[in-house]
């Protein structure tokens, strides 16, 4: 990295500058990722071939599929490919040896696994899906082949296993030693592009007070990129000198991201709802509430923040913090007792805190990244966790079992002995593009490139590999363009599931053995096989497909109605940032499997919103009422949370009335009742007035709720 | 050591099992060495890591193709 930066400054002192260095930020590591490419495709078949390993194919194969521009990735789906291929391997030994005579337990139990492995896979993230995948995979081209000669198993377990070894060593090493490029990199430069959006959000108070603009491309993206950006972060662990505290560093800027942002999200829809009721004067008041921190935030420098703009900027915030809390206890006398400004005012100083807290943690990762020395203690280990519907996982099993039985009954039907290559071919569709937002789009898309790769795999089998080759240089000589393009395709993300199609085909037909045998009949008809499947695999798609718009919008508000529910009774240790990944993460997923247009899925959002701060916020009532003393317990207080309870479990609106009335008579109650003396003490009660009027703002003011069931697919 | 051998009844090249357990000990070699900070000192880490391992490979090796 610091050589490339040199050699840019360097490139700046020439005259046609502008285009080398374009061309050195652009096309270069295309170019260079193509040579990586063709180099680790190239290493795994002189190896496979050395070792006499009997399908040097898989190797390549195997090369590509973990190939990818950045070594983390490489490292990261390595690590679970080997997982899966175990799995797979030792349960193709298990099956085997215990059912090989008999179809009706074999098929049976090959359906269990594939219906668990892809049930497993869309429980995870990440490549950990990718591991389960490929242990059912594995079974099929473990086990199918040698399905007439059982006692073959045991060879072709240890050489499949063998061959995916040495593909994946080839691609690792090459893609860590060669140029390498780090996943820790990219993510700084995503997080300082995310830290700049936000300071550039915050500053401008009409992002919060103006109406919901769709085109104002910094609110909209005030929420976006939370779940990707886990992904980069845990994917960067496994490269080399990656940095633990560096990574926790990152995690920690993602929750205090989400925080902030839904922070700025509720007070938004707060404000949004006092302009609709033209309550002008409160409207000025949180606007002159929010005059310090834009004013802190104006005046900083445009080129990226350095750390001392940074301690600046902090001390700035701080000024801010005082002059907020300041012009609060002014603003308060005006509006005694009005749930609206004590809940927007009290978002504001949230918002504050919270920005400051951001800062702080990022100016901490600037030290770091130069001295070494991080000005702050992370102690504290945040997880990100996540949430998987479960129809979506039963939806995906019964998919992959069931394209699985299909193909078996295609194969017993015609009793053809390549419609292994068809079983192989369905089962791979029927895992790999779930998680596809269209997988019907890349059925098509994987059927496409494997035409084409068996249109080139033809013109190799028949007439470059008999007619130019005689040794292994000649063979890589005449492979390399083929592996150049297929380098190519796959750094262009409109190509990814064509480019794995033309690898896919290309790589089990091409005469990659190491001794030259291919038949033409062979040929044809494990292609035509193959081709099949995949029409099979579409088919999976195209008939277990009963997913659509509002049957997600359903699930979700289920869903996020039960979170709330779990808050009110479940235990306290629940973290806040628990309950906001969760959420995040169930509707990035949804979002991508469910269909949702563009209104549906901004409903979608808006539930999550006021599910977030309405489950933070009972959190807290439940927390403070613990430490809180016990003469000051009201118990209007818990009933206040009985029928919150209530009426997320049976939402009517007469429950939503004896709600408002409860929340009402609660807040009027502690509002005229006996303050604690202790500070301590009275910090928390009025921590809990703040909070139950924030939910009463809430459920009075929000259009939207994960209750109704609203028809915004149409 | 002998170039094949017999585990649980499967016949491999014990080059595999060496790997395995190579890349095990690698992999616990290589959360030391981050997180002791060597790989700040180190040019290039991926090249540095990757000789590590040859030579962590390669010694027992040695022991076969003696």
């Amino acid at each position: 990295m610091r050589a490339d930066n040199a050699l840019l400054i360097w490139i700046k002192t020439f005259p046609w500058q502008r285009t080398l260095h374009e061309w050195f930020t652009v096309d270069a590591p295309v170019l260079i990722y193509m040579a990586k490419a063709i180099l680790a495709a190239l290493l795994a078949l002189w190896i496979s071939m050395k070792l006499n390993l009997p399908d040097p194919r898989t190797a390549i194969f195997t090369v590509f599929i973990v190939m990818q521009p950045q070594s983390g990735l490489v490292f990261s789906k390595s690590y679970y490919r080997v997982l899966g291929t175990m799995a797979g391997v030792g349960m193709s030994l298990v099956i085997m040896g215990m059912f090989a005579q008999d179809p009706m337990w074999f098929i049976a139990f090959f359906a269990l696994w594939i219906g668990l492995t892809t049930a497993a896979g869309f429980k995870y993230r990440n490549f950990q899906f990718y591991g389960f995948v490929l242990a059912g995979y594995t079974l099929c081209i473990v086990a199918l082949p040698v399905i007439e000669t059982p006692l073959e198993i045991f060879d072709i377990a240890v050489s499949r296993f063998s061959e995916v070894i040495v593909g994946i060593m080839s691609a690792t090493v090459i893609s860590d030693v060669i140029f390498p490029r780090h996943l820790l990199d990219s993510l700084i430069a995503s997080e300082q592009e995310r830290f700049e959006n936000v300071l550039s959000t915050l500053c401008d108070p009409k992002a919060v007070f103006a109406n919901f603009d769709e085109s104002n491309p910094a609110v909209s993206r005030f929420s976006s990129g939370v779940v990707g950006l886990d992904a980069v972060r845990i994917n960067s662990s496994f490269e080399s000198g990656s940095d633990q505290k560096e990574r926790q560093h990152y995690a920690h800027l993602n929750h205090e991201y989400m925080n902030l942002s839904t922070t700025f999200h509720s007070l938004k829809s707060i404000v949004a709802a006092i302009k609709e009721n033209e309550k002008n004067q409160l409207l000025e008041a949180l606007e002159r509430l929010y005059r310090p921190i834009a004013s802190a935030l104006k005046n900083r420098p445009d080129t990226v923040l350095t750390s001392e703009d940074l301690t600046h900027l902090l001390s700035k915030l701080l000024e801010a913090k005082a002059h907020v809390q300041e012009q609060y206890e002014k603003e308060r006398l005006l509006f005694v007792d009005q749930d609206e400004f004590t809940s927007a005012a009290y978002l504001i100083l949230r918002l504050l805190n919270e920005l400051h807290n951001h800062c702080s943690t990022y100016l901490s990762l600037l030290k770091h990244r130069i001295s070494g020395l991080a000005s702050r203690e992370l102690s504290r280990v945040v997880r990100f966790s996540t949430h998987t519907d479960n129809v979506l996982v039963a939806l995906a099993a019964l998919r992959g079992s069931g394209v699985l039985l299909l193909t078996m009954l295609f194969w017993i039907l015609t009793g053809w002995p390549y419609a292994t290559v068809t079983i192989t071919m369905a089962v791979v569709i029927g895992l790999l593009l779930g998680t596809l937002p269209s997988p019907l789009d890349g059925v098509k898309d994987f059927f496409k490139g494997s035409l084409i790769a068996l249109i080139v795999a033809a013109l190799y089998d028949f007439y470059l590999i008999p007619a130019y080759t005689s040794d292994l240089l000649t063979l890589g000589l005449l492979l390399a363009p083929t592996l150049a393009f297929i380098g190519w395709m796959t750094t262009r993300p409109k190509l990814a599931i064509f480019s794995f199609g033309f690898v896919f085909m290309f790589m089990s037909q091409c005469a990659l053995d190491p001794y030259y045998k291919i038949d033409p009949t062979k040929f044809l008809e494990s292609s035509l096989a193959a081709l099949i499947g995949v029409i099979f695999g579409g088919l999976a798609y195209l008939l277990v497909n009963f997913w659509s718009c509002s049957l997600t919008q359903q699930r979700v508000a289920k869903i996020l109605r039960a979170q709330i529910l779990r808050v009110c009774e479940g235990k306290l240790t629940v973290e806040r940032s628990a309950l906001e990944s969760t959420g995040r993460d169930l509707v990035q997923q949804f979002s991508t499997q469910g269909r949702l247009n563009m209104r549906s899925s901004r409903l979608v959002f808006e539930w999550l919103l006021a599910t977030l701060e309405i489950g933070r916020s009972i959190l807290t009532i439940r927390r403070s009422i613990q430490r809180l003393y016990t003469h000051y317990r009201h118990p209007h207080i818990d009933s206040a949370l009985e029928s919150i309870q209530h009426y997320f479990k049976t939402p009517s609106e007469a429950s939503k009335e004896s709600l408002m009335i409860a929340l009402k008579e609660t807040i009027s109650t502690l509002r005229s009742a006996k303050r604690p003396s202790e500070t301590v003490q009275l910090k928390r009660f009025e921590n809990l007035i703040v909070e139950l009027s924030l939910i009463r703002t809430i459920l009075h003011n929000s259009t939207t709720f994960p209750i109704i069931k609203e028809d915004s697919c149409h | 050591m002998p170039l094949d051998i017999t585990l649980a009844g499967i016949q491999m090249p014990t080059l595999l099992p060496i790997f395995v357990a190579t890349a095990v000990i690698q992999i616990l070699v290589d959360r030391l060495m981050s997180d002791g900070g060597i790989y700040n000192h180190v040019w290039h880490p991926g090249l540095f890591r990757t000789a590590i391992f040859v030579c962590l490979f390669t010694l027992p090796c040695l022991l076969i193709y003696r």
